[in-house]
């Protein structure tokens, strides 16, 4: 082994001695300057995890508020909230499950709050009830009329506009604007009252749109077209959007 | 609220439909410095291993040059990514908690391979017999930095020397590859990001290299030509017209690479061929279709088939070589920004296209991606000044 190193260049040994330096002074930092946190995975995530805990708790969770309030939650399970905790309107409730009669949750009653999911907002998805806070029963709260617990409209809804606000509104600015809806839609009156498990036809027919659109058709001022050599094995509305301008 | 002024300002030059999240890009300017960096580095390194391992003799007066150019450009490669991801200081953790299934934290230790066994050990050993040398001819700091430097090594017998150059012709067979996984590695990063079809091409990594490569030897000609007759000295244009042969052959390479790559997408017509034609044609025209093929990569290839072409003088010879450096070195930033910029430019929809406006200040601005690409050269010119690449009688072109 000596002779190895006899053997080497002078500066060879002087490259390698300062490699081997590099990596002992790497060594050292490694073994005696950093905290074990940063070296072992599960000490890294013992210690994440001990933070986390450590953290004041502030939700009480869904299953706890039946425990002592019997009549909204039974109310609650059968309406269009079912799926909403309660927290998601009362707020963080942690600290009335530890002292119930000084700590009380709040309970928003004004219009701004139910708002926050039910204001008309393009980007929500078509069925999800929808008002225009200025048109609708201005300045009343909304819990003069829904309750909260199970907010089935008090009325049926006149128009579809009432849920499907999206749909409606880009139907106004389009060519089809003044057909009603319930010309290509069949909707039983049942859809009003449970509209998940009853639900309105769509066209199923190339016929359906040809009534107006095909070359023979008599009504005036309609783009036509041969319904025999156009776009033969689909629907109309695979590839045209009836509700959005221009159709296309 | 200015970031509100800057959100109207931006929506009102989205066309058609973008997701909200898109309209505001991620990666800015600096990533567009990075790749550009280390493609510099990785370029000038194959030129000086055109040396020593392909034993081209002409390209001899550039070999020191370009390893140092190297050098000073790969110094300052993980600023860009450092200022841009913030808490630089944290940046040791990458080598100490390896992820082995991460490119990008494997990064760190290609980084750090080609740095510490390429390029400084290639140096050090390229260097060694003359910093002995002159740190007994100088005095004061200099002598004792030189000694420092050539870790006080005193050795300069014939059969010293000897080994040095074997070691170096070693270092540079083992630092091809290192180089072409440095500048590959970038174009990996970018080539394995399917969700985007600007980027996600297996030829990525490869157009990278080759552009990288260009842009290397055209940065390293550029440097020749003006650091030679800063020195006093006289511009061999043995050396230069080999140098230009080179860059004419790989700017034919790289161009094949990308127009096969165009075809391709062409052929292959994904969904996406539309959203990219019109980015190709309204966002990026300018930076793509003028500057990158027309000025950087189609005039400077014409410029050099003149040159082989007709017997231009010298002087001619030099000045078009001057200019093509220059074209080359713009079409390659340009190369950089329009894959950065624009593989952001367009929405995951392919339905609309946003737009990128740079901040003059702050830390992803133009100011910042200025200074990092002067940078280099302030380290360089301190480079050359303590490690002068020509010796006296060559700059006189002496052999």
């Amino acid at each position: 082994m000596k002779d190895f190193f006899k053997k080497l260049p002078e500066q060879a040994v002087r490259v390698v001695t300062v490699f081997i330096g590099l990596v002992l002074i790497l060594l050292v930092v490694w073994r005696f300057i950093l905290p074990p946190e940063l070296k072992d995975h599960d000490l890294q995530i013992t210690a994440t995890v001990e933070r986390e805990v450590a953290k004041e708790i502030k939700y009480a969770g869904a299953q706890i508020c039946g425990q002592c309030h019997e009549k909204e939650p039974e109310i609650k399970k059968v309406g269009y909230h079912r799926d909403l905790s309660c927290e998601s309107c009362h707020g963080a409730a942690q600290k009335h499950v530890e002292n119930p009669t000084e700590v009380k949750p709040t309970s928003p009653k004004k219009r701004d709050y139910c708002s926050y999911c039910h204001k008309y907002n393009s980007s929500r998805p078509t069925g999800f009830p929808q008002i225009n806070p200025d048109r609708h029963n201005p300045r009343k709260p909304c819990i003069t009329c829904h309750n909260p617990h199970n907010p089935k409209p008090p009325t049926t809804p006149r128009s579809c506009a009432a849920c499907h606000a999206q749909i409606e509104r880009a139907k106004a600015a389009s060519y089809h604007a003044l057909i009603a809806c319930a010309v290509c839609h069949t909707t039983p009156e049942k859809h009003k009252v449970s509209p998940r498990t009853v639900i309105p036809t769509k066209p199923d027919k190339r016929e359906f749109c040809g009534k107006c659109h095909d070359k023979g058709s008599s009504r005036k001022g309609v783009p036509t077209v041969d319904m025999a050599a156009h776009g033969e094995k689909y629907v109309c509305w695979q590839c045209h959007y009836p509700h959005t301008l221009g159709g296309i | 609220m200015e970031a509100v002024q800057n959100f109207m300002e931006l929506s009102k030059q989205v066309v058609g439909f973008i997701y909200p999240n898109e309209i505001d890009i991620q990666w800015s300017i600096l990533i567009v410095v990075y790749p550009y960096i280390t493609g510099l580095v990785a370029g000038a390194f194959i030129l000086a291993s055109l040396v020593k391992v392909f034993n081209v003799k002409e390209l001899q007066p550039t070999y020191r040059l370009a390893m140092l150019t190297a050098l000073a450009f790969l110094l300052i490669a993980p600023l860009p990514l450092q200022l841009h991801l913030g808490r630089p200081e944290r940046s040791y953790e990458m080598f100490i908690t390896p992820n082995l299934s991460s490119a990008m934290a494997m990064f760190g230790f290609v980084y750090l391979w080609y740095l510490m066994l390429v390029l400084l050990l290639e140096i050090w050993f390229e260097y060694r017999r003359d910093m002995i040398v002159w740190s007994s001819e100088s005095t004061g700091l200099k002598k004792w930095v030189l000694k420092f430097l050539s870790l006080f090594s005193t050795d300069i017998s014939e059969k010293a020397v000897a080994f040095d150059k074997k070691t170096v012709k070693i270092i540079t067979i083992i630092g091809i590859p290192s180089a072409f996984l440095l500048h590959g590695y970038v174009g990996f990063i970018f080539g394995s990001i399917k969700a985007n079809p600007w980027w996600s091409s297996v030829m990525m990594p490869v157009a990278f290299l080759f552009s990288a490569i260009v842009s290397g030897i055209a940065m390293v000609m550029l440097l020749y030509m003006i650091m030679v007759p800063l020195r006093g000295g006289k511009i061999d244009m043995k050396c230069l017209d080999k140098v230009a042969s080179f860059l004419f052959y790989t700017v034919i390479v790289d161009f094949s690479i990308e127009v096969l790559d165009f075809i391709h997408r062409l052929y292959e017509s994904e969904e996406s061929i539309k959203i990219l034609s019109q980015l190709v044609t309204t966002k990026l025209f300018m930076s793509l279709v003028v500057l990158q093929i027309l000025m950087g990569m189609l005039l400077p290839l014409g410029l050099m088939v003149v040159i082989k072409v007709f017997r231009l003088q010298e002087e001619v010879r030099k000045l078009l070589y001057f200019v093509c450096g220059l074209l080359i070195q713009l079409g390659i930033f340009s190369t950089r920004w329009n894959v950065v910029i624009g593989g952001q430019l367009f929405s995951k929809s392919f339905r609309g296209l946003t737009t990128y406006k740079m901040e003059l200040m702050g830390i992803e601005g133009f100011l910042v991606a200025l200074a990092l690409l002067i940078i280099p050269f302030v380290i360089l010119s301190i480079l050359i000044k303590l490690l002068p690449p020509w010796k006296k009688e060559e700059l006189a072109g002496v052999e």
